[in-house]
């Protein structure tokens, strides 16, 4: 009986295997390692590919800077409201991302929410590398903040009240005790963000437009090319295929270096504070 | 049973049916046209190149209405459609909002313009570096700000005024509204633009892709076409 069982559970797995790895075997099947790498050589290439580095890893330092604390609030305080924040946190994800597009250009087009303010500053983001960088923004924090979120509650509140009890402020107990214990599920959920930052396509082409060396990133570059050279539009998803896939593998091996790196001073935080 | 409703799916988007509607895959710039002449096909609507690129990776089309004959042509020789024919020609325009302070062409060199152009490689991206190369006026190119993939970017981008130009067809221009205004470009500056349509080699109801060819050739598809600002070959 639990044989059979075990057969359904395996059968299942390979099936979705099957299914998820297909296409992206299929684009490897098409593309010889040489294309690939030949691409390096590809000026639009490596100017899309250094586009959405930039911006990615621009966007991933706001969302860590901000994410982080808003995630312990959302973590450890009970209030009114808590429910909608963790709401309207989750929303971006199932958003559209063409509708992502549409509100980023409502709120800071030229003709949007702030659009009068900016001009008044001077500042106009329809686009440019900024306005790639609030397009990533919006739909990748969501991925953060619920990591980030989950990382904090996971965190022994009794561990955080004997740091209070032995004198730390809340700022230090922050910084030495539930920054620690969580750094292994801030980094998975920095790294998932980060990854899905690469892929953005919908929100960056509304709101960004499409302009080598400034606002074309890789998505939007292989869709350029598709109307070109399909040859060329495969290679370039293969090559973005491979760094998102050694973004995520970075995530599996990240746990075990920062428990081993993390673990320490967190132990020893609470003895240098007595 | 999922993976029965799955397969109904594929079929139901292949058109297997005797009586299925015929698909079309038609350039961006014929939304409005192609529909009021027969409202009864179902519209695949793209840039040219890249409904081109989908009929060669073998999606499933009857008929293939591109906005140059190049794209045709191209697939003619892959033997992927049948002898493309000419049925309707357009003009360049450039658009900008209604309310732009730009009264003329040459304004388009004032510095810190954000002009929306096609991409190199997109039909309406090609044809306005062939009038801008034509006017001598290729430096206004410094102030693209996006290359748009089909002409649908590139007035979305005006009308919501967050470019202060683009370059389109003239066909586009009513649709868009009241929310543009057209600068004009000198005739001398406008190339040839010739829209083709093929019947798809592989096509599964020949005979009515045919017939709707023929019929976009004929009178009811001429007058569908001029009321839609289209010339007439």
């Amino acid at each position: 009986m639990s044989r059979r069982f075990d057969a359904v559970l395996v059968a299942a797995c390979a099936l979705a295997l099957a299914f998820l790895a297909l296409p992206l075997a299929a684009v490897f099947l098409r593309v010889s390692p040489v294309e690939l790498f030949a691409q390096l050589g590809n000026p639009a290439a490596v100017d899309a590919l250094l586009v959405s580095l930039k911006t990615s890893l621009i966007a991933s330092g706001l969302v860590l800077c901000v994410g982080t604390p808003a995630a312990y609030l959302l973590a450890t305080r009970r209030f009114r409201g808590r429910a909608v924040a963790l709401t309207l946190i989750e929303l971006p994800l199932v958003l559209p991302p063409a509708v992502a597009g549409i509100a980023l250009l409502a709120a800071f087009g030229r003709r949007g929410l702030l659009g009068g303010t900016l001009d008044a500053l001077g500042v106009s983001i329809p686009f440019t590398q900024a306005a790639v960088v609030l397009a990533v923004v919006l739909v990748a924090s969501p991925f953060y903040l619920r990591a980030a979120i989950a990382a904090f509650e996971s965190v022994d509140t009794g561990l955080l009240e004997a740091s209070r009890t032995l004198g730390a402020s809340p700022a230090r107990t922050f910084r030495r005790v539930a920054l620690p214990l969580a750094a292994p599920g801030l980094g998975a959920g920095a790294t998932l963000a980060f990854a899905r930052g690469l892929g953005e396509f919908g929100a960056t082409i509304m709101f960004a437009g499409s302009l080598q060396g400034r606002t074309q990133t890789l998505p939007l570059m292989i869709y350029a090319q598709l109307d070109r050279d399909f040859d060329v539009a495969l290679a370039v998803g293969a090559l973005l295929v491979l760094v998102s896939l050694a973004v995520l593998l970075a995530v599996k091996l990240l746990p075990s270096w920062t428990r081993f790196t993390s673990i320490s001073p967190s132990r020893s935080a609470p003895s240098t504070s007595l | 049973m999922l993976l029965g409703a799955l397969a109904a799916l594929a079929a139901g988007c292949g058109g297997a049916g005797g009586d299925a509607r015929l698909t079309v895959f038609a350039a961006a710039s014929l939304a409005e046209a192609l529909p009021a002449f027969e409202p009864d096909a179902t519209y695949q609507l793209g840039g040219s190149a890249s409904l081109a690129t989908q009929i060669r990776e073998g999606a499933a089309a009857d008929v293939f209405a591109a906005a140059s004959v190049e794209h045709a042509r191209a697939l003619r020789e892959e033997g992927l459609v049948e002898e493309p024919r000419v049925f309707a020609t357009n003009r360049l325009a450039v658009i900008v909002p209604s309310v732009s302070e730009l009264a003329s062409v040459a304004d388009l060199a004032r510095p810190g313009v954000k002009l929306v152009v096609g991409a190199e490689g997109v039909p309406v991206g090609d044809y306005a570096r062939a009038a801008l190369a034509a006017l001598g006026a290729s430096d206004v190119l410094d102030n693209v700000v996006s290359e748009e993939d089909d002409v649908g970017g590139i007035v979305a981008k005006v009308v919501l005024g967050e470019a202060d130009a683009g370059i389109v067809y003239v066909t586009n221009v009513a649709p868009a509204g009241a929310a543009v205004r057209v600068l004009e470009l000198p005739p001398a500056a406008q190339p040839a633009i010739e829209y083709a349509v093929a019947v798809v080699t592989d096509s599964d109801s020949r005979e009515a892709a045919e017939a709707f060819v023929d019929r976009l050739l004929g009178p009811e598809g001429r007058a569908a076409l001029e009321a839609a600002g289209f010339g007439l070959p």
